[in-house]
């Protein structure tokens, strides 16, 4: 009919719309919708979430391997530290030990030097004694020889002699 | 048509094109549903499924050229229309939006296609219907969402609002969302495709009138046709414009009936 | 929201619309019907401000 109004050169108001046009509008756009949302939009949306995934999963890995890198890293550290305070007590060990080697070692020859000094001691001591006694003898001897000679033989008598040696002799003690 | 309208107006002169330039016949007899703006909406919902069912088919990680080309088009709709506008709860509405760009976009590139040179959103009935589209979805949205009381309660009394400003702002409110809102969105993409489409036709139509005429006409004709061209380039520019901003559109009133606080 | 601001500017060319067409109707109306003709102005103006009052309820606020 719109073609009868054509034909009179007549103007069509062109904010009336056709039927037809409608309905095919309708029609069409229902379909459209229809297939894009079945066939595209979850295609596309696949590919989204897939897209996401794999950065994700990429990022996930790089973290991983910095974790793993940042725990060697600790590791070795520690490992470093240990062996730096492994050392460190060796070392105090060591003095230790040393001082006391040497502390051992002096109180030895300490020990040593005092164990021969009083050897010598006692045996200057003994000699000393041996001296004394040999020299008593000697003295006494060579004294009643020389007072036989002075006075005589009067004192042959063995008893009378030895009491004068002794008598001679704790005189002699006594004036010193 | 044309021929038939000039032969109308033999010697003449120059027919200037009108709305009747829109108004084509049928393609078979007289059945009206085999018009060519019918045929060309038909043929880009066959192009877009086509184009987008290769694109996405094997849709991997590292995209095909082609399937990042069909991508772009689908993220642009997905996160710079539907995430922003809409926030969380986008996802339900991105087939949908996607539909509506997709379609809208096509069918307006028609106009400056060769062979085609016919944007079908210039017939009027076509952003009737998608802008229908868009109220019952955005009207259902916020039923849903909201509860229907609750819902048209808060649009045409907002809460926190003297009570005397109602008189001034209720009648708007309710002029806005049940009238001018569908009207706006279906004209202003009516109105840029079918000014652009007599624009073109002006120009054309007028070089080719001009190349018929005598030599100095002959002479003028180029200009024409060259303005013509630039205003093809010109279109092109409007014709993705006002699929975007009928989308974007579409987006913000989704968005405002989801919202809490009208 | 980020798209706020957009969002305000498209409300706007609605609002403005409907306030230009609501309150210019009635005021031509009431034209029509007391003989005056200063109303339909009125009516227009009312209805820009009437918008422009909406507006700013729902993006000016908070």
């Amino acid at each position: 009919m719109q073609f009868v109004n054509l034909a009179a050169e007549a103007k069509i108001n062109p904010l009336i719309p056709h039927t037809a046009e409608l309905v095919v509008g309708a029609i069409a756009f229902t379909l459209l919708f229809l297939t894009l949302r079945k066939f595209v939009v979850p295609m596309f949306e696949k590919a989204y979430a897939d897209r996401t995934n794999a950065i994700q999963g990429g990022i996930e890995r790089a973290e991983k391997a910095q974790q793993e890198a940042q725990r060697a890293l600790a590791q070795y550290n520690d490992q470093l530290s240990k062996g730096r305070e492994e050392a460190q007590t060796l070392r105090e060990e060591a003095r230790v030990q040393g001082a006391a080697i040497i502390e051992d070692l002096r109180a030895k020859a300490q020990e040593e030097a005092a164990r021969i000094t009083a050897t010598a001691h006692s045996s200057i001591e003994a000699e000393r004694q041996q001296a004394i006694t040999s020299l008593r003898a000697e003295v006494g001897a060579l004294a009643v020889e020389l007072a036989s000679k002075i006075v005589g033989e009067a004192l042959d008598d063995q008893a009378r002699q030895s009491r004068v040696v002794d008598r001679f002799l704790d005189d002699l003690e006594k004036s010193k | 048509m044309r021929d038939l309208l000039r032969s109308g107006a033999e010697g003449g002169g120059f027919v200037p094109p009108s709305s009747n330039d829109f108004e084509l016949p049928p393609i078979f007899g007289n059945n009206i549903y085999t018009t060519k703006p019918i045929a060309l909406v038909f043929l880009s919902v066959i192009l877009i499924s086509v184009f987008f069912i290769i694109a996405s088919r094997k849709a991997a990680v590292v995209p095909s050229k082609l399937q990042f080309a069909g991508e772009s088009v689908y993220s642009f709709v997905r996160n710079d229309l539907a995430k922003d506008v809409i926030g969380h709860d986008f996802m339900r509405f991105v087939p949908y939006l996607f539909t509506l760009f997709t379609f809208i976009l096509v069918n307006n590139l028609f106009g400056i296609i060769p062979l085609l040179q016919f944007p079908s959103m210039s017939r009027v009935s076509f952003p009737y219907i998608l802008a229908l589209s868009v109220y019952l979805v955005f009207h259902y949205v916020g039923v849903r969402k909201q509860g229907a009381i609750k819902y048209f309660k808060d649009i045409m009394f907002m809460p926190g609002v003297p009570k005397a400003a109602y008189i001034l702002i209720t009648p708007l409110e309710i002029l806005t969302f049940f009238l001018v809102r569908p009207l706006t969105l279906s004209l202003r993409l009516f109105a840029n495709m079918f000014a652009g489409h007599l624009l073109l036709l002006v120009f054309i139509l007028g070089g080719d009138h001009l190349l018929q005429g005598v030599i100095g006409l002959k002479l003028i004709s180029p200009f024409a046709f060259g303005i013509g061209i630039v205003l093809t380039f010109f279109e092109f520019m409007v014709q993705c414009l006002q699929a975007y901003i009928f989308t974007l559109l579409a987006a913000l009133y989704i968005a405002g009936a989801l919202a809490d606080e009208h | 929201m980020a798209n706020r601001e957009e969002n305000a500017m498209w409300s706007i060319f609605g609002y403005l619309l409907s306030g230009l067409l609501f309150w210019g109707g009635v005021g031509y109306g009431l034209d029509k019907w007391l003989g005056t003709t200063y109303l339909t102005l009125v009516g227009l103006l009312v209805g820009i401000s009437g918008a422009i009052y909406l507006v700013w309820l729902r993006f000016g606020r908070q």
